[in-house]
């Protein structure tokens, strides 16, 4: 049986990421580049590149601040979601009343976007008293539906015989958690990480409802105050965008599996 | 016997009490960010009240000035409409992409993570980058157009009262399109091959096959695209920020830009409330339509 | 029951080497910069024909937005080499000014980081004006 050519889907398939890929090149050029990024006509190549840019971006704007911000709301993030649904996810896999009510209640919370609860979240966050600190941008990404139910299906796949051994040598529920399921379920956490890391990361309209002052402000905040500050002909709001851009690339591309395996395991179990 | 009940009842109640103790963190959140907003926001929006003053019953007031005297409402109910409206355009291209990427082309993985890679960046990130290819005087898009001999004057798109919003969902399809791709990946990677054989023994058509097998099985990957790109249209406040703030005028005014606008820009907790809770109706009635017309059950087929 | 942990597959593991090879290389370049950030700048000022002018003035503009505005001077010695030195910058211009008018082109300073310590190419000194 003769097989299509295949050069026709290559070639589309390099014109699509080529399209893709344009808006990094061409921020990526602006923020190199030598000249007024004002100048018409904008050249392909950076002209005269130099990465001073960077040095001046540094200088600038408190970018540790920044960083160490949005890295310690993360860091509690993720640790509030290992934690808290670990042992959600624990619980759902053993019986007891009302566990139907419970299910669908979370998943009618997964109905509820984030979006829709802003305004009462934001009174009940400054009720309180964790307005403007890392623990109230934190707080709601503490723990997340989906990652729950991974977790649940990841317990659930440890073989009964493990769990009985184990109780039968005394070990408490926490232990049979941490010492037996949590080893097994290394691909649950890795995915769990990834996710929180994410969204917390990206997260904006939140931490732009909570903080009150610069000095909580999280990177993408940074982003945005410095956008309105000043319009100079160098490229250091572009330097300033590849900055904030890089951790997180290279965490995905580090990362791909994990990420991509824990969106579709939230999609296939919808 | 009387002994051997009680031992039972005290395990019983503590497997209970451990099970209530292992989900009451994970459940305090959710009630606390999820639950009690959505009540509290229906309570607020039928009462005035501000920071300082108590709360006092008014009913269907708010209701009504958003009905009836708020033009900014109308035109950002239209906006999102449009937004959502749009996303079966992104979807369509990256079914395209993903049937390409599906088949055992070499380099396929490569092409994935490419078009993947805009989904995991920070959406604040995004509109600058599009701002600026959208830039009439240092952007890509006004450079092709004009050395491509379409336009002469550079064109203003994010200042434009007709472009504004298509540029908006434009910068929206480039970070939306991989991960509507990985779904719809996912999806057609779960369709048994022997479907395929079957037909193909049949002497069906490629074409026919597509919609008679690709597309039945692919309904509920679809499904999760439309919910997402209807979920979409409410994310994407920070798009709407940082390219044009919902100008110019309104044109780009989202809900949840207008939302954001009133509550904490005017400091209206109580019409944002009124607002937010005609944005969650509206996705609610648009999620059980999006169910409806994908044949009930989130699109899952009976085997 | 739990397995141990394998220390070398973990090594190997890309979640591993990648945030301590970033470490190390962050580590690195503090020390670099930890060397050699005490503020010295350093140059020498030549005329057309590249003998060293002693006595020249060298003034330092910083940057402040936009513009730049003079701030320091600095007089070559008889080798006709200048220095300043506590300088807390990464950026500014330089210029070389002799009495009899000449002037050198302004040259723009980009350091990698604050109070590089750098040794700049020579200012030349110009035509004098009419």
């Amino acid at each position: 049986m003769r097989r299509a050519p295949t050069w026709p889907r290559h070639a589309i398939m390099v014109a699509v990421c080529t399209l893709m890929l344009i808006p990094f090149y061409w921020v990526v050029k602006t923020s190199l580049t030598g000249e007024n990024i004002y100048a018409y006509p904008p050249r392909i190549l950076p002209q005269d590149p130099h990465l001073f840019s960077y040095v001046d971006v540094w200088y600038l704007i408190p970018f540790t601040r920044y960083l160490l911000n949005s890295l310690i709301v993360t860091a509690m993030a993720i640790c509030g979601n290992l934690l808290f649904n670990t042992a959600a996810g624990y619980a759902l896999t053993k019986d007891f009343p009302a566990k139907r009510w419970v299910i669908l209640l979370f998943l009618s919370c997964m109905l509820i976007p984030f979006q829709a609860t802003i305004i009462p979240a934001y009174l009940i966050t400054s009720w309180l008293g964790v307005l403007n600190t890392h623990l109230g941008i934190a707080l709601p990404l503490l723990s997340t539906i989906i990652c729950i139910f991974v977790f649940k299906a990841s317990f659930e796949a440890v073989p009964k015989s493990l769990i009985d051994a184990a109780r039968i040598d005394g070990l408490s529920e926490w232990r049979i958690v941490v010492r037996i399921m949590l080893p097994l379920s290394k691909p649950a956490i890795a995915t769990n990480v990834i996710l929180t890391f994410i969204w917390s990361w990206n997260a904006f309209m939140w931490p732009l409802i909570v903080t009150r002052t610069a000095d909580m402000q999280t990177l993408p905040l940074g982003l945005a105050r410095f956008l309105s500050v000043m319009e100079n002909t160098t490229g250091a709001l572009y330097a300033f965008v590849v900055m904030v851009l890089v951790p997180g690339l290279a965490i995905f591309l580090m990362a791909q599996k994990e990420f991509i395996r824990g969106l579709t395991s939230g999609a296939t179990k919808g | 016997m009387q002994h051997q009940a009680s031992w039972l009842h005290r395990k019983r109640t503590r497997d209970v009490a451990l099970v209530a103790c292992f989900l009451l963190p994970a459940l305090t959140i959710f009630f606390l960010y999820r639950i009690l907003p959505l009540g509290w926001n229906l309570w607020l929006s039928f009462h005035t009240w501000s920071p300082l003053k108590p709360a006092k019953w008014i009913g269907l007031e708010h209701y009504e000035e958003m009905l009836l005297d708020d033009d900014v409402f109308w035109q950002a109910l239209t906006n999102t409409l449009i937004f959502i409206g749009a996303s079966p355009l992104a979807i369509a291209a990256a079914l395209g992409i993903a049937l390409l990427v599906n088949s055992d082309l070499r380099g396929a993985s490569v092409y994935r993570t490419i078009v993947f890679t805009s989904y995991p960046l920070m959406t604040v990130a995004v509109g600058i980058i599009w701002r600026w290819l959208y830039d009439e005087r240092g952007g890509f898009i006004n450079y092709v157009l004009r050395s491509s001999g379409v336009v002469d004057e550079p064109v203003k798109f994010l200042q434009s009262f007709d472009l504004a919003l298509a540029c908006v969902i434009l910068a929206e399809f480039w970070q939306v399109l991989g991960f509507f791709m990985i779904i719809l990946l996912t999806g057609l990677q779960s369709i048994p091959q022997h479907l395929y054989e079957a037909a193909r023994v049949d002497g069906v058509p490629p074409v026919a096959r597509f919609f008679r097998i690709t597309l039945p099985l692919l309904r509920p990957s679809i499904f999760l695209c439309i919910v997402v790109g209807i979920l979409n249209s409410f994310t994407s406040f920070d798009l709407v920020y940082v390219m044009t703030n919902g100008g110019p005028g309104h044109a780009t005014e989202l809900l949840i830009t207008y939302i954001y606008k009133s509550g904490f820009g005017q400091t209206r907790f109580d019409y944002a409330a009124a607002l937010t809770v005609v944005q969650f109706l509206l996705l609610i009635v648009l999620t059980w339509l999006a169910n409806r017309l994908s044949g009930g059950n989130a699109g899952a087929m009976e085997r | 029951m739990s397995a141990g942990i394998d220390w070398r597959a973990m090594v190997r593991h890309r979640f591993f080497y990648v945030p301590v090879a970033l470490a190390i290389l962050t580590a690195g370049w503090n020390a670099y910069v930890a060397a050699y950030d005490d503020g010295l700048i350093e140059g020498e000022v030549h005329d057309a024909a590249g003998k060293p002018i002693p006595g020249a003035t060298v003034i330092f503009f910083e940057r402040n937005f936009v513009n730049y505005q003079e701030k320091f001077r600095a007089t070559t010695d008889a080798a006709g080499r200048f220095r300043f030195t506590d300088m807390q910058v990464h950026i500014g211009q330089l210029e070389a000014r002799v009495e009899d008018g000449r002037r050198s082109e302004r040259f723009q300073m980009n350091l990698w980081f604050r109070s590089q310590n750098v040794q700049l190419p020579p200012l030349v000194l110009g035509s004098p004006r009419a």
